[in-house]
C-alpha cells in the first residue's frame, strides 16, 4: 500500500465513525440507545439492514466464487423478496405494536418466560459464535495479502466498533452503516469500471461477456432440482425463503434494525428496499468476480492466489511439472480466447465452435492444475481442504488497481466488517440486557442503570468477539464448521415464531417442547445426512410446528 | 409523557395499499428471475 492508500483508508474510516457518532448525539436513555427512540427513516434502516447482512467475506468470497464457479450463488437470494413480503405483512406490525426491544421479548407475551429464555440463549450461542468470525475472517485475508499482523487488524477493527457502538448505541450503528454502504457501493462501482478499463484494448465489454459466458462464469440460473446442490433455482426459492424468514424475522441483529423505525410504514419500506435491491447488488458483486476471471484470461494468474502457501509448495518436487502444465494451459486458453473473439466477430460458426472447444479444454486443464496445487498444500502439511477462493479478488486489487483505489477497496473490507460486527455486538448486548439481565437478575432498576448495563454489555460482547477472533488460528479448519453451526439454530427459532403468529391454540409448554424437538431434528440432519444446510431451516421449522401441535393435542385430550 | 415506543401505521407512499406493493415486488422478482435465466441462456 502506498501513502495515498493509507490516507484514503484512514480518512474513509474516520469520516464513517465520526459521522455515526455525530448523528447519535443524545442516546442517553435505554429507548434511544437500543431503539433510537423510534426515529429512524426507512432509507437509514434499509442500508443498515443491508450493511449488517453483508460482511467483508461477502465481498471477498462472493467475487472469488464467481471467478471459480460462476454466478450461481445469486439464486441463494431469490427467496429474499418473498421472505420480506411475509415479514412486512406479519412480523413488522406485530413487533411494533407489542412495543418490544427484542424479538424474544414478544415470545414471553405470547407464550411464557421459558420459551423466551430458550430463544434468547439460542440466539446468544449462535450470534456469539459468528461475532468473532466476522472479525477474524477478513483479518486473516488482509494479513496474507498485505502482511499485516492478524491480531493488530482484529484489534483495530474491534476497538473501533466497540467505541462507536458503546457511545452511540443503535443510532451510531445505523448511521455508520449508511456511510459504510455508500463507501461499499462506490468502491465496487469504481473497481468494476477500472477492471473493464484494464482489459486489453482489443476486448470490448460484449467480448468480455461472451468469453465469461463461454467459460460458464455467467450461469446465473440452474433449473435442475438437487437436494445436495446449495445453489439452484429451487433451493434459492424454497430454502432461501425459509432462511431469510429466519434471519430477518427471528435474528435480533436484523430485527433491531427495523424496530428503530418511526412508523410501521417506514420499517416496511426498509424491508421492501432490500427485497428490491439485494438481488441486483449480489448480481453486481458476482459480475465483478466474472470480470476478474476475464481479466486473468490475458494476464497470467498465479497457480495459487494465497502467496504464503504458494511460496511454501514451490519447494516441493511435484510443483515444477504442475506449474509448467498450468502455464501451458494458460497460453492455450489465451490463444483460444483471442481466436474465439475473432471468430465470433467474423460470424464464422465452424471456427467459433472449434475455438470454444479448445478454450474449454484449456480451462479444464488449468482447473485441474489448480486443484492439484490446492491438494499439494494439504499433502505438504498445510490446511486440509485448502481453498484460495477468498484471496482472488484482493490479489487482483493489490496487484493491478492504481494507488488510492487500493486504499478505498481495503476501506470497503473494513467498512463491511465493522458494519456487520457492530450490528451483531449491538444486538447481543440488547438481548443480554433486556431478555436476561433485566428479566432475571435486576427487575427494578432505573433507566440510567439499564443504559449503563447496555453499554457494559456492548463492551463485553465486543471484547468477547475480539478474544474469540484472536483464537482464530487455533480453531483452524473448525472455522468452516462454526459457519455451518450458525445455520443449525435458525430453523427452530423460525418455527417458534410461526407458532406464535399463526397457531393461536399453541401455548408455552408445547412451543418449548417444539423448539427442543426442532433442534434435535436439525442436529440429526447435520450429523447423519448429506442434506444441504439451506434445508435445515425447513426441517427445523416443520418439526417445531408438528411437535407443538402434537403436544397441544395431547394436553387437550389429557385435560378433557 | 407519551411512550416513545408508540408507533403509527400509514399507507405506502406509492401504489395506495401495501397489498399492491407486495404484488409489485412479486412481479419484480419474476422479472428478475426471468432476466437472470435469459442472461444465462443467452451467454452460455
Amino acid at each position: 500500500m502506498t501513502s495515498l492508500d493509507w490516507l484514503v483508508l484512514f480518512a474513509t474510516l474516520t469520516v464513517i465513525v465520526g459521522y455515526g457518532l455525530y448523528r447519535s448525539r443524545g442516546s442517553n436513555t435505554v429507548d434511544r440507545f437500543l431503539l433510537a427512540g423510534k426515529t429512524m427513516p426507512w432509507y437509514a434502516m434499509a442500508l443498515s439492514i443491508m450493511a449488517t447482512q453483508a460482511s467483508a467475506v461477502t465481498f471477498i468470497s462472493t467475487t472469488g466464487q464467481a471467478y471459480v464457479d460462476g454466478m450461481r450463488f445469486v439464486q441463494f437470494y431469490f427467496g429474499l423478496p418473498i421472505a420480506m413480503i411475509i415479514l412486512c405483512a406479519t412480523v413488522v406490525p406485530v413487533f411494533h405494536r407489542a412495543k418490544v426491544f427484542t424479538a424474544y421479548e414478544y415470545l414471553e407475551q405470547r407464550f411464557d418466560s421459558k420459551t423466551r429464555a430458550l430463544a434468547s440463549i439460542i440466539f446468544l450461542c449462535q450470534r456469539g459464535l459468528s461475532a468473532g468470525l466476522t472479525l477474524y475472517a477478513p483479518a486473516i485475508v488482509l494479513s496474507v495479502i498485505l502482511g499485516w499482523p492478524e491480531r493488530a487488524t482484529i484489534f483495530l477493527m474491534g476497538v473501533t466498533v466497540i467505541t462507536y457502538t458503546t457511545l452511540g448505541g443503535v443510532k451510531a450503528v445505523t448511521w455508520s452503516d449508511v456511510q459504510q454502504m455508500i463507501i461499499i457501493f462506490a468502491g465496487l462501482v469504481i473497481a468494476l469500471v477500472t477492471l473493464i478499463h484494464l482489459m486489453p484494448s482489443t476486448i470490448s465489454l460484449p467480448d468480455a461477456l461472451y468469453l465469461a459466458g463461454a467459460a460458464g462464469r455467467l450461469n446465473a440460473v440452474t433449473t435442475e432440482f438437487n437436494w445436495n446442490d446449495q445453489f439452484t433455482l429451487w433451493s434459492g426459492l424454497i430454502g432461501g425463503t425459509f432462511l431469510f424468514l429466519s434471519y430477518f424475522g427471528c435474528d435480533q441483529s436484523q430485527v433491531q434494525r427495523y424496530l428503530t423505525g418511526k412508523s410501521i410504514a417506514q420499517s416496511r419500506l426498509s424491508l421492501i428496499f432490500n427485497a428490491v435491491a439485494k438481488i441486483p447488488m449480489q448480481f453486481f458483486i458476482l459480475f465483478i468476480g466474472a470480470m476478474v476471471f476475464v481479466f486473468y484470461l490475458f494476464v497470467t494468474p498465479p497457480v495459487l492466489f494465497e502467496e504464503a502457501e504458494l511460496n511454501r509448495i514451490q519447494s516441493s518436487p511435484a510443483f515444477r511439472p504442475l506449474a509448467e502444465r498450468y502455464s501451458q494451459a494458460f497460453e492455450q486458453r489465451r490463444e483460444a480466447a483471442l481466436g474465439l473473439v475473432e471468430a465470433h466477430h467474423a460470424h464464422r460458426a465452424a471456427a467459433e465452435q472449434e475455438q470454444v472447444a479448445s478454450y474449454r479444454a484449456a480451462q479444464r486443464n488449468m482447473d485441474l492444475a489448480h486443484q492439484q496445487a490446492e491438494g499439494l498444500v494439504a499433502s505438504t502439511g498445510g490446511e486440509q481442504r485448502f481453498s484460495d477462493t477468498n484471496y482472488i479478488f484482493l490479489t487482483f486489487v493489490t496487484k493491478y488497481l492504481p494507488a488510492g483505489l487500493v486504499g478505498l477497496i481495503i476501506a470497503v473490507i473494513f467498512a463491511a466488517t465493522m458494519s456487520a460486527s457492530a450490528g451483531e455486538i449491538n444486538s447481543l448486548a440488547t438481548v443480554s440486557m433486556i431478555d436476561l439481565y433485566r428479566r432475571y437478575f435486576h427487575r427494578q432498576g432505573s433507566d440510567h442503570h439499564y443504559l449503563m448495563a447496555s453499554r457494559w454489555a456492548t463492551i463485553f460482547w465486543g471484547a468477547y468477539a475480539i478474544a474469540f477472533a484472536g483464537l482464530g488460528r487455533k480453531l483452524g479448519s473448525l472455522i468452516v464448521a462454526v459457519n455451518v453451526v450458525g445455520s443449525l439454530f435458525y430453523g427452530s427459532l423460525l418455527g417458534v415464531f410461526v407458532l406464535a403468529f399463526f397457531f393461536r391454540r399453541v401455548r408455552g409448554t408445547a412451543a418449548f417442547a417444539g423448539m427442543l424437538a426442532g433442534e434435535a431434528a436439525i442436529f440429526w440432519a447435520f450429523f447423519f445426512t448429506h442434506i444441504s444446510f439451506l434445508w435445515y431451516n425447513v426441517i427445523g421449522c416443520v418439526v417445531v410446528i408438528a411437535t407443538a401441535l402434537a403436544v397441544t393435542h395431547l394436553r387437550a385430550e389429557t385435560v378433557a | 409523557m407519551p411512550d416513545v415506543r408508540e408507533v403509527r401505521d400509514e399507507p405506502p407512499p406509492f401504489l395506495g395499499t401495501w397489498q399492491r406493493v407486495y404484488i409489485a415486488v412479486l412481479v419484480y422478482l419474476s422479472v428478475i428471475i426471468a432476466a437472470c435465466y435469459g442472461f444465462t441462456r443467452a451467454l452460455q
